[in-house]
């Protein structure tokens, strides 16, 4: 008799795979000459304004709205839409820099009101998964605790199927979720400027660094504005994320995690 | 409502108000933005707080440039800089606000002053949002935005802190109220509690049962309620030191 799941491992049955991963993971190796081409990007935020210069296109995506007849609170129509604040469309364009032929999808969770925000804010991300998108952005976060349950399960079915959900930390010292999990990309601001200049921290739960402090950013009506918030760190990791896909498809969040460690600006 | 029931809440409105009744909550909020506002050696400081629909912002306290015009205001939270921080549960600061058309010429035609920079964070604990604080005009901080933002949320904390145990108390009086409201003729409270505490939803449950040991307590002797603080007084220091 053999326990469960101990047929996966049969000789036969269990895949060969291809670790991608060589001795030394330089930059060169992992983003060199990659444009992020073919990735899926999905900027989960306010929409994103495609007729932005610093954006270019967008791919597709969809709205999810509350709606407390539907079987999990939340409906979600696909098409085109506006950016209800700008800040959708300043992640997308910080995308664009790292990964500038990378397909980016807006899933607008934001606006309208709060109540049910758990539900649509899970339904956005499902969404996401459902159309095959390689790397989430997700620069916004909850500390309610009625949510954990349910970021952690659609967090881990993304991290199963291979999606790296990308998530600002809350600027709050208290849980925000879904960046507390592990299988997330945990990013806060460092104060540098350089968009390639990536820090791995490694006393988590916050694993990465990434600009955020005083920058430009695109925003509402063609424009750009001057920012500061960990929601824009995020977003140049999903960039750098994007990249490396295009250049290595088929990483797992985990050899991802290893592969932006060693490149890191503070490894050695 | 009966008589008995009335006198009982009568007893304990006045026995616990002053002792349950969070003092001043705007008053708080008010010296709040006002120290916020000087530290940050700001133009102005406010706090909105959702209405029940959770679809506006009402600010309730301001200091400040404008403050008079700000208080009272209603913005809808799906538009905005503050709006948005509140639907993302993140904080923002924004250092040209006049770059963003539609922010300003809200904010022009409502308050009549537009500021150049704005700094927003949510008010929420694990619980739900509550709102936001924002800063406007903040003195040039030249690269220290980040500081700038930590100590916001120090300040964050403490107007989410007020304005849940304030609601939280509301809560305690609604359900006390009621039970006397719904208590039949003859009833005495305790009963009239106990069957708000079985209707109750969950989350109000533990309030109405809450109210229902204080009821209990307020008819002991002193010794008893002396000890009885003290008894909660370690739970709760307990429960903090289990949080961390």
């Amino acid at each position: 008799m053999k326990p469960a799941w101990a047929w996966q491992f049969e000789p036969g049955t269990l895949q060969r795979i291809d670790t991608q991963l060589p001795a030394a993971i330089t930059r060169e190796w992992a983003w060199g000459g990659s444009t992020g081409a073919g990735i899926k990007v999905a900027v989960v935020d306010s929409g994103i304004d495609g007729s932005h210069p610093r954006v270019g296109s967008v791919a597709g995506g969809a709205v999810v709205l509350a709606d407390p007849d539907a079987t999990r609170g939340a409906r979600v129509i696909e098409g085109p839409h506006e950016d209800l604040f700008g800040h959708g469309t300043a992640c997308a364009a910080i995308i664009r820099a790292a990964a500038p032929d990378a397909e980016l999808y807006s899933v607008r969770v934001l606006g309208e009101k709060l109540t049910g925000r758990g539900a649509v804010f899970a339904e956005g991300m499902r969404w996401a998964l459902a159309n095959g998108m390689d790397v989430l952005n997700m620069s916004l976060s909850t500390s309610r605790a009625d949510y954990y349950g349910l970021f952690h399960e659609i967090t881990d079915a993304a991290y199963f199927k291979h999606a790296m959900v990308v998530c600002a930390v809350n600027n709050v010292r208290a849980p925000s979720y879904p960046s507390q999990y592990a299988s997330v990309f945990s990013v806060a601001a460092h104060s540098g400027r350089d968009p390639f200049h990536l820090d791995y921290n490694p006393a988590p739960p916050v694993e990465f660094g990434a600009p955020g402090i005083d920058l430009e950013v695109a925003w509402l009506g063609g424009k750009t504005i001057r920012a500061t918030g960990n929601s824009f760190a995020a977003p140049h990791i999903s960039g750098l994320i994007a990249r490396i896909l295009g250049k290595h498809p088929g990483l797992t969040p985990f050899q991802m995690k290893t592969v932006l460690m060693a490149v890191a600006d503070n490894a050695s | 409502m009966g008589d008995d029931a009335l006198a009982d809440l009568a007893q304990l409105a006045a026995d616990l108000g002053p002792v349950l009744r969070p003092r001043g909550n705007e008053e708080f909020l008010q010296a709040l933005v006002e120290t916020a506002r000087l530290v940050f050696d700001a133009a102005a400081c406010s706090i909105a707080l959702l209405d029940e629909d959770e679809e506006q912002l009402e600010f309730r306290v301001a200091a400040g440039v404008g403050a008079e015009m700000t208080v009272g205001l209603r913005i809808p939270v799906d538009r905005g800089i503050a709006g948005w921080a509140v639907v993302a549960g993140q904080p923002i600061a924004i250092d040209d606000v006049r770059q963003d058309p539609r922010f300003a010429a809200d904010v022009a035609e409502t308050t009549g002053y537009v500021p150049r920079s704005i700094m927003a964070m949510p008010l929420e604990s694990e619980r739900r949002t509550f709102g936001v604080i924002e800063v406007l005009d903040r003195r040039q901080s030249g690269g220290e935005g980040a500081e700038d933002m930590e100590l916001l949320a120090l300040f964050a904390r403490q107007a989410t802190l007020a304005v849940e145990t304030s609601q939280i108390f509301s809560n305690l009086g609604q359900a006390l109220f009621e039970a006397a409201a719904l208590a039949a003729p003859g009833e005495d409270l305790r009963s009239a509690l106990e069957k708000r505490a079985i209707a109750a939803p969950r989350a109000q449950t533990e309030l109405a049962e809450l109210a229902l040991l204080f009821h209990d307590l307020g008819r002991l002797g002193g010794e008893e309620r002396l000890a009885a603080a003290r008894i909660v007084d370690d739970f709760l220091a307990y429960a903090r030191k289990r949080q961390r």
